[in-house]
């Protein structure tokens, strides 16, 4: 196009758009804004209103909530160490034991097994997420914890001399069990962010250490797993942002004693178990329900947190992967049921 | 491209159309839930009824020891128009939920206390209704029945004083029985729970340490034990764990094939919770103004010393106090007076009735007076 | 690194290579043996109770007698993670619009970026409690509803939705929508028929796992929807689900219900992984996520 005919009279570019035509874009753009403007807006509403239905504990019983040891509802004193205690372990349980498996099965998924095999396994890895969270907790109930409590007790009194962990009388409903459940729910997420860490190692890296000799798990041991260190942090985080905040199932096989249990097989409780346990009949006192919405926001802050540290770690660990953390697809189903 | 955004647009036709053949299929179920069903097969058709009027949806929640029974007569109702939701959250959440008005009737084990009442929206009702036998019930091999307990050997368990099955206190109570050593695990409510509130009564009546300890309520800081939610937790508690004891209701005892002990009542006589001896404890029961009555530890000589009431509270001006129409206002009366009336032919001993004890004739004839009272927005309902 | 530290392969490294393979072929397996035993045994609980009873009535709430199906929980779960998903797909995927095409990295979008993460971890408990103290006791619209419900749903399916839309969206290539631009149309023009069909698999990728979890959750519904029997229409009531029929049912004396639950989470499970292995298929067909 010459020129000349790119003007019009007036020197108005001949590509250049009437500012009426210009209106649908604008409507677009601040709607769109608007709407984004909107869910923050939102959110920050939660999160007054989640205040402000706590703040009522915290005059009360200030810092005494978070650790003090005594919560007895029917004298409405609300000292809520113990939910904290329990919450703090059954999620230390489940990175335990989850973190190391979910990065075998990555590892193996992405440098072992047979490419055939790649897709089906990790379906069926993922799918793990798929089921609900009531389902694992009745299957921990009925099929679990039966079958764990010979094994438990042979364990306690075969390492006895270790304080907590030996020693004591297990019983049915315990931390462990909730731990070893949550470990089984968190796996898909920490698998699935370690596969999409792994999958940005630089094929050159890995092909150099083969080269050079070394054996695959060597290839592994050096190239792979170095690289992917600050990702796989990154995904173990955000698997314990899921254990915290993990109720129904935990609700079920934790044992619902507002205690510090004595070991870990014994019962104890949990932050999002005693909301779902004591709301209904809460909503109506308000000192009481006040406590509830307080163990929610202790609830929200640490996961605030933990996630706030995972988006840290994982982007450090993409190096130069689209900067959104691109693990979108499959975070899909990772959140607190 | 285009090939794709073909491909794009039959995905979402095939989506659309299963969505649309969802919302047929509901919008046929639900002219059909409005249309007549079958009741259930039980002996308790309400023929002898009142009459049929508009249709009307009840919501309520609360006792999970009363559940059975008010899903059972939503069932029978139905064919008169009357839908009955009825959510088993603990009789503590049931009040809590009529407190804030989100429920027309909640079912409530123990009676209103000067505390629930206060924070009403309006004057309530409490109808009691049925009692039910909260059974001490335990999983012990070997030990089938004829166990014999005692309430301070009970409230000592719970305090986690007696912590073997073949303890001195517990061999006392049954010469000649063998006993294994096994370790006690208490089973408990973790959620409000009435059934809770009436098995707490009985102990602090007779173990004044636990009456000091801890004390009678819906929620308790339990001394020992594993805690497990509503009446079918703690039954499955007791199912899986060897050595275990537990109170649960009558019904969910008998279904699960529990032991369950001989408790010595206030006659000292060891009673198992039978229909019939459930019943005794309601007979020469003092009855306060409001109808708040307790069954525990009361009744004569055969009468099962841990029996719970269970009540059905309601606003006295559902219309004013709890935000309902004239229609659901007189729907409620309906479901009311059924309770209170031929409702009550639905329980008993025996098939095909409801493992409850039904409400001796005074107490009947005093929860219809009370009826009475009910008003919409001032008027009578119809 | 010297060139001899790796040439021969020692038989101690042989070894040791063969180890960690196992170890880690160990650990997929371990990884898989719970989804393995969780399905058998729901199968082996649940399937006795499946029966064209099963899904085509409504549960009775008899004692004695005919239980009745859970038709009216499958439409309700249907009914209400349907509403939800109106709510949170088109709002989450305009959020995400909003973050490739206007907000980009300015700070305004990285806050909304963040926010949107932090809700990924919000315990959905809380939701529902937040809903039950703004929405149900304040009595807005009636008391327990099936659109409250909805509501708590899309809130927890909105960030599912963002995370997953905005990777797709930034996966089209800007050469599309700079040829598109460059050929005069504006911009509302390039989003809606440029951008929005190109990222069109990956779209509704991130949709159905938004609806697969919308489908299991219990706690938010508890607080928000309660309880029915009857199948309706109506989501300005009282509505069945999935979740709570089986939560309840559970909790029942009879064994019957009991068994009745194990095959609605039979029912709820196969739904959710239906729409997993449809939204992967879906992802797998596409070029572009």
């Amino acid at each position: 196009m010459g020129a000349s005919a790119a003007t019009v009279p007036g020197d108005r570019s001949r590509l250049e758009r009437s500012p009426v035509s210009r209106l649908p874009d604008q409507v677009l753009r601040w709607g769109l804004t608007g709407l984004a403007a909107a869910i923050l807006i939102l959110l920050g509403y939660f999160f007054i209103r989640l205040i402000g239905q706590s703040s009522n504990t915290f005059s009360s019983f200030g810092l005494s909530f978070v650790f003090g040891n005594d919560w007895d509802v029917s004298r409405n004193i609300y000292h809520g160490f113990p939910l904290l205690f329990g919450t703090l372990l059954t999620s230390a349980i489940a990175l335990i034991i989850g973190v190391p498996v979910a990065i075998s099965a990555a590892l193996f998924v992405t440098e072992l097994c047979p490419r055939r095999l790649r897709g089906p396994l990790t379906i069926l890895v993922d799918l793990l997420a798929a089921v609900p969270s009531v389902v694992y907790g009745l299957w921990g109930v009925f099929v679990l914890e039966p079958r764990l409590l010979p094994a438990e007790k042979w364990f306690a009194s075969t390492f006895s001399f270790i304080p907590f962990i030996g020693g004591g009388t297990p019983t049915m409903p315990n931390y462990f069990v909730a731990g070893l459940i949550l470990a089984i729910m968190i796996l898909p997420i920490v698998s699935a962010i370690t596969r999409e860490v792994m999958a940005t190692v630089p094929a050159e890296d890995k092909e150099a250490a083969l080269a050079l000799g070394a054996t695959r798990w060597e290839m592994i041991r050096m190239a792979v797993l170095p690289y992917s260190r600050p990702g796989i942090t990154g995904g173990a985080m955000l698997g314990l942002g899921r254990a915290l905040g993990e109720t129904i199932a935990v609700v079920i096989v934790i044992g619902n004693a507002p205690v510090i249990g004595s070991h870990l097989f014994n019962q104890g409780y949990s932050l999002a178990a005693v909301i779902a346990n004591e709301f209904g009949e809460a909503a109506a006192t308000p000192i009481h329900s006040s406590a509830l919405f307080a163990a929610g926001l202790v609830l929200f802050v640490l996961t605030l947190i933990v996630n706030l540290l995972a988006r840290r770690f994982i982007s450090r660990g993409q190096h130069g992967h689209r900067g959104t953390g691109a693990t979108g697809v499959s975070i899909g189903v990772s959140a607190p049921q | 491209m285009i090939k794709q955004k073909k491909v794009s647009t039959s995905r979402i036709g095939a989506v659309a159309a299963i969505l649309a053949a969802s919302l047929a299929l509901a919008a046929c179920g639900s002219s059909s839930s409005s249309s007549s069903s079958k009741s259930g097969g039980s002996g308790a058709s309400s023929s002898s009824s009142s009459s049929s009027g508009a249709a009307a949806t009840l919501n309520a929640a609360g006792s999970t020891l009363a559940a059975p029974i008010y899903q059972q007569w939503g069932s029978t109702l139905k064919s008169q128009g009357l839908t009955v939701n009825y959510d088993p959250v603990g009789s503590g959440a049931g009040i809590a939920d009529l407190q804030t008005s989100t429920v027309q009737f909640a079912g409530s084990d123990p009676a209103l206390k000067p505390t629930d009442t206060a924070k009403l929206k309006g004057p309530a009702l409490q109808l009691p209704v049925a009692f039910g036998a909260i059974t001490v019930s335990y999983n012990l091999p070997g030990v089938n029945t004829g166990l014999k307990l005692d309430g301070p050997t009970i409230a000592d368990i719970y305090l986690g004083k007696i912590k073997t099955w073949n303890a001195p206190a517990i061999a006392k109570l049954n010469p000649g029985m063998k006993l294994p050593s096994t370790r006690i695990t208490v089973v408990h409510r973790a959620d409000s729970s009435g059934t809770t509130n009436g098995f707490t009564t009985f102990l602090s009546d007779y173990s004044p340490t636990w009456k000091s300890q801890v004390g009678a309520n819906k929620d308790v800081k339990w001394p020992t034990g594993t805690g497990a939610a509503k009446n079918s937790g703690v039954a499955a508690a007791i199912k899986q764990t060897s050595g275990a004891i537990g109170y649960v209701e009558q019904a969910y005892a008998l279904i699960n094939g529990f032991h369950y002990a001989a408790v010595e009542n206030a006659h000292g006589r060891y009673i198992l919770p039978t229909i019939a001896n459930t019943s005794a404890a309601a007979q020469g029961i003092a009855i306060p103004k409001d109808l708040g009555i307790s069954t525990i530890n009361a009744g004569g000589p055969t009468a099962y010393p841990i029996v719970s009431q269970t009540f059905l509270d309601v606003y006295q001006d559902p219309c004013k106090a709890g935000g309902a129409n004239a229609a659901t206002a007189s729907g409620l009366k309906r479901f009311l007076t059924y309770a209170v009336g031929a409702g009550q032919q639905t329980l008993g001993s025996g098939a095909n009735k409801l493992p409850y004890a039904p409400l001796p004739s005074t107490l009947a004839a005093k929860d219809m007076a009370q009826l009475k009272a009910m008003s919409c927005n001032g008027s009578a309902i119809s | 690194m010297s060139l001899t530290e790796f040439a021969p392969i020692s038989p101690a490294r042989r070894r040791r290579n063969q180890l960690m393979r196992g170890v880690l072929m160990a650990g997929t397996i371990v990884a898989l043996i719970p989804l393995v035993l969780v399905i058998y045994y729901l199968i082996h609980k649940g399937a006795g109770s499946l029966n064209e009873k099963f899904f085509t009535t409504d549960p009775t709430g008899n004692f004695f007698g005919n239980q009745g199906g859970v038709r009216s929980a499958i439409l309700g779960s249907l009914e209400i993670v349907g509403l939800a998903s109106l709510i949170a797909i088109p709002t989450g995927i305009g959020v995400a619009l909003f973050l490739t095409e206007y907000g980009k990295q300015t700070r305004f979008a990285n806050v909304v970026r963040y926010f949107v993460d932090v809700m990924t971890g919000v315990p959905s408990i809380v939701f529902g409690l937040f809903i039950y103290i703004v929405l149900v006791t304040s009595h807005i619209g009636g008391n327990f509803t099936g659109w409250k419900g909805s509501v708590a749903l899309s809130l927890l399916m909105l960030p599912v939705v963002v995370r997953a839309a905005e990777v797709v969206l930034l996966l089209v290539p800007s050469a599309l929508r700079e040829a598109a631009l460059a050929l005069g149309a504006p911009r509302w023009r390039v989003i809606s028929k440029v951008v929005l069909p190109t990222a069109l698999p990956g779209l509704m990728t991130g949709s159905l796992l938004a609806v697969a979890r919308g489908m299991g959750e219990t706690a938010p519904l508890l607080f928000t929807v309660s309880v029915a029997f009857g199948a309706t229409a109506n989501l300005g009531a009282q509505m069945n689900t999935l979740p709570v029929q089986i939560f309840n049912d559970i909790g029942s004396p009879n064994t019957t219900l009991n068994n009745r639950a194990w095959g609605a989470a039979l029912t709820l499970v196969a739904l959710v992984l239906i729409i997993n292995l449809i939204a992967r298929a879906v992802a797998r067909r596409s070029r572009m996520a």
